[in-house]
């Protein structure tokens, strides 16, 4: 059934006061008075004083929740953007495959029912309606590790598993050449492959989560159903280079080069998209202090947080990670569109960036970032210094449109304890990586050029793809790769509350014990007037730069 | 902190030549060494010998046990003495039933795979082991490795003595092999890879530049997990659910068929 346009639009009037109203206290100026800021430290956070006059960006405040996520689902396939309703679109004899996006978003996983749970039961229903009994769901891992029983138990819920796993639900296998199809070149000459199953389909419908503006789009299929031949073409040290930012679609070569591929794989293949994106209600109930101005604490949110500290400090580090990584987000879904990639992208997009976008004028000579205890490729897993890296001069430097944050030539301070610590099942490669690739050289084109091939066909690596857990060989390498343009833009980086200073200085960033050393190092070489931002996390931001 | 090397590696240079060590029992194949020297005696002369053998052998299983918590070098020692008086040609022609009848069957699928995808990366397999050299040897020439290490009993008279050649294939002689084998063929250690499941191969895996503890023990997975090797599972062809087990099987055999029908004697 459809939802009542009238409530669409009184609900979208709702959020915009909500936003008008909020927006105006996400920049704020410290000064003498203010009170000490949290700050992600890995598996712990600080409290920490920050200087005289920095500007602290805060993320938007949770735009409220679709009210009824199902009903929002239903309406989405029944009135497509520029394609038939997925009903319309089914004969009993086809042949559909799911895709669906896997563990790396949304971050920390989000509480059940997971989103894609609620698309596929309903997608799931509608095929079934229709008498479509050839279904495959894969979830597009691309070069992630493949997802275990349990983890992909939780995100497509018990109805979707007890029906099709394992024989028709399963991890994307991007080294099982007998199961990949190449469909072409781009006129780029770049080479598009992709998953046989999902290229020999009918009807391919890809379940997606926008956690950020860079995902989603014709980078869906084009990565996540992709192997190593394919994303070698954007996952690049000169594509990354030219990305600015890859949070900003229309700015990142990274994005035009996976839609060039999109739209070569639209022309043989029939693609309904499902996208869906979620507020920034990271934390919430006796954490969501984590998400406040730290000017408005109470006497109650300072003693949460004392808790929280005393408490994350005296854990060992198995068990710190186990609490931490069994913690799940409340999230909301505020949208949702199915349909034609690019228009469904399009307005996927504008919602995001509804939820995510903070206008900051002008740029700062120190940004200060916090690394959080996940990212992307450390779910369930250990967040070791090469992910750190990418966390921090990837994913944080790059939470902006126009500019970064910080001028060209300017310093980063990144929090995080950088222990020399790896989960060996997940990033075994990482680990050579680490100690024997960096050790040599921190020069991307080196890496790329020296190394990157030997990675990406390193038959215990792509055993341990396969069959175990592992994040594929060449993956420590795009992550390198990814921090590639905060490298160059910056003058300095310095690792605050690094705990082992050879691994910073492995990584090239400069080692401090503490976070106000690390303020007076880079304010010693700047002045006392340089202009310090910190980029407030959790959740996210992007700040659209002036 | 790791055991990788940091010598300057770089693409414009010619390859290097590189070896991958592989440990059989536990490692590539589902069997222990107590199961072959029982398989073994159990068929050796009339019935009354193969009684009194696994009598002996029987009486020697409390010695076993506590030589295997201790030293493998011990249990290796002790264990080979079960085969003292058994003839030469009895033991050769034991070891290629045992490797056609039962090793062949408990390979690990994934394991053959990975000997394969290495060899076709430059990287040569060399078996190391302390399984006796009448059941490794067929098995190399089985998957075409053509080196390897395994313990040799000594014999007096065509008869097995009960006690082992040196060097004894187990901890440090592991190591010391590899190294030995290294020099002689200008390998350099660091660019090898090992693959072994027992806290006995530490000294073995530390030699290596790129260690992997495969169906590790409970010891060896901690000491992997501390030094940061990689751990990889392989699992029997029954419960690996993406081969075709039967199939695969049947294939193997035929393959080891041929290859001795070919080979008669050369063992």
């Amino acid at each position: 059934m459809a939802r009542p346009e009238g409530k669409l639009k009184e609900l979208k009037t709702a959020e915009l006061r909500h936003e008008v109203g909020a927006r105006s206290e996400l920049v704020v100026k410290l000064n003498r008075r203010s009170e000490r800021r949290v700050i992600p430290y890995g598996e712990e956070f600080l409290f920490e004083k920050l200087p005289v006059g920095t500007r602290v960006i805060y993320p938007p405040p949770p735009l409220d929740p679709l009210a009824d996520a199902d009903q929002a689902i239903r309406y989405a396939l029944l009135h497509p953007e520029n394609q038939d309703p997925l009903f319309a679109q089914l004969s009993p004899n086809m042949r559909v495959t799911i895709a669906i996006d896997d563990i790396s978003i949304p971050l920390p996983p989000m509480r059940r029912p997971d989103i894609r749970e609620r698309l596929l039961n309903q997608v799931l229903q509608t095929l079934a309606d229709y008498g479509v009994d050839d279904v495959h769901l894969v979830i597009a891992t691309s070069l992630h590790r493949r997802m275990t029983e349990a983890e992909i138990r939780r995100v497509v819920g018990e109805r979707a598993f007890k029906q099709y796993w394992p024989e028709r639900l399963y991890n994307f296998d991007a080294e099982n050449r007998a199961e990949l199809a190449l469909l072409g070149k781009t006129e780029h000459g770049e080479e598009v492959c992709l998953s046989r199953r999902a290229a020999e389909s009918d009807l391919l419908i890809y379940l997606n989560v926008n956690l950020v503006p860079m995902d989603g789009g014709h980078k869906s299929v084009a990565v996540g159903l992709a192997p190593y031949q394919s994303l070698r073409h954007h996952h690049n040290v000169a594509t990354l280079r030219d990305s600015h930012s890859y949070m900003d679609p229309e700015r990142s070569a990274l994005h035009r080069s996976s839609d060039r591929m999109g739209r070569l794989i639209h022309k043989s293949l029939n693609i309904f998209q499902i996208e869906t994106a979620v507020n920034t209600r990271m934390y919430g109930g006796m954490l969501d202090f984590l998400q406040k101005n730290e000017d408005h604490f109470t006497d109650w949110d300072r003693t949460r947080l004392r808790g929280f500290q005393w408490t994350m400090r005296n854990m060992s580090n198995e068990m710190r990670r186990a609490v931490l990584h069994n913690y799940a987000a409340p999230y909301g879904m505020i949208g949702v569109w199915a349909g034609d990639t690019e228009t469904v992208h399009r307005n996927a997009l504008a919602r995001v960036f509804q939820q995510y976008a903070v206008p900051v004028k002008g740029q700062a000579d120190i940004l200060i970032v916090g690394v959080p205890y996940i990212c992307p490729y450390n779910v369930n897993s250990i967040m070791n210094p090469v992910l750190a890296q990418c966390t921090a001069m990837g994913y944080l430097f790059n939470m902006y449109r126009n500019k970064p944050l910080v001028r060209e030539g300017g310093t980063m301070i990144i929090c995080h304890p950088l222990r020399d610590e790896f989960h060996p099942e997940h990033h075994p490669s990482y680990i050579e990586f680490f100690h024997r690739c960096l050790a040599e050289t921190t020069d991307a084109v080196e890496l790329e050029k020296n190394f990157e091939r030997e990675f990406a066909r390193n038959p215990t690596y792509i055993h341990m793809y396969r069959y175990g857990n592992a994040y594929h060989g060449v993956h420590p390498f795009y992550m390198w790769y990814w921090g590639e343009p905060a490298r160059q833009h910056l003058g300095r980086v310095i690792a605050a509350g690094c705990e082992e200073p050879e691994v910073a200085a492995r990584l090239g960033w400069e080692p401090a014990d503490t976070l106000g050393e690390a303020i007076a190092m880079a304010t010693s070489e700047l002045g006392r007037s340089a202009s310090i931002t910190y980029l407030h996390l959790p959740p996210l931001v992007i700040a659209d730069v002036e | 902190m790791s055991v990788y090397s940091q010598s300057k590696t770089s693409g414009a240079q010619p390859p290097k030549r590189r070896a991958a060590f592989y440990d059989l029992d536990g490692t590539l194949v589902d069997l222990n060494l107590v199961h072959a020297a029982i398989f073994t005696l159990a068929n050796v002369g009339e019935w009354s010998g193969r009684v009194s053998y696994l009598l002996g052998f029987a009486a020697r299983l409390p010695h076993l046990y506590v030589a295997e918590r201790r030293d493998r070098r011990l249990l290796n020692t002790l264990l080979f003495e079960a085969f003292k008086g058994v003839s030469r040609d009895r033991l050769l022609s034991l070891g290629e039933e045992y490797c056609e009848r039962i090793v062949i069957g408990r390979l690990f699928p994934r394991g053959l795979d990975l000997i394969e995808a290495n060899r076709a990366a430059g990287i040569e397999p060399v078996l190391v082991t302390g399984s006796p050299d009448f059941i490794v040897a067929p098995l190399a020439r089985h998957l075409g490795v053509a080196d390897f290490a395994a313990n040799r009993l000594v014999f007096s008279r065509g008869r097995a003595s009960g006690r082992l050649a040196e060097p004894v294939m187990a901890g440090d002689e592991k190591a010391a092999w590899c190294a030995d084998y290294a020099a002689a063929r200008d390998i350099d250690l660091a660019d090898c890879w090992g693959y072994a499941d027992s806290h006995y191969d530490m000294a073995f895996l530390a030699k290596l530049g790129h260690p992997v503890a495969v169906n590790p023990d409970r010891r060896l997975r901690a000491a992997a997990l501390s030094r940061q090797w990689p751990v990889i599972r392989f699992e029997t062809a029954a419960s690996s659910a993406q081969l075709d087990d039967f199939d695969k099987q049947q294939e193997l055999k035929q393959d080891f068929e041929r290859s001795t029908r070919g080979s008669d004697g050369a063992a």
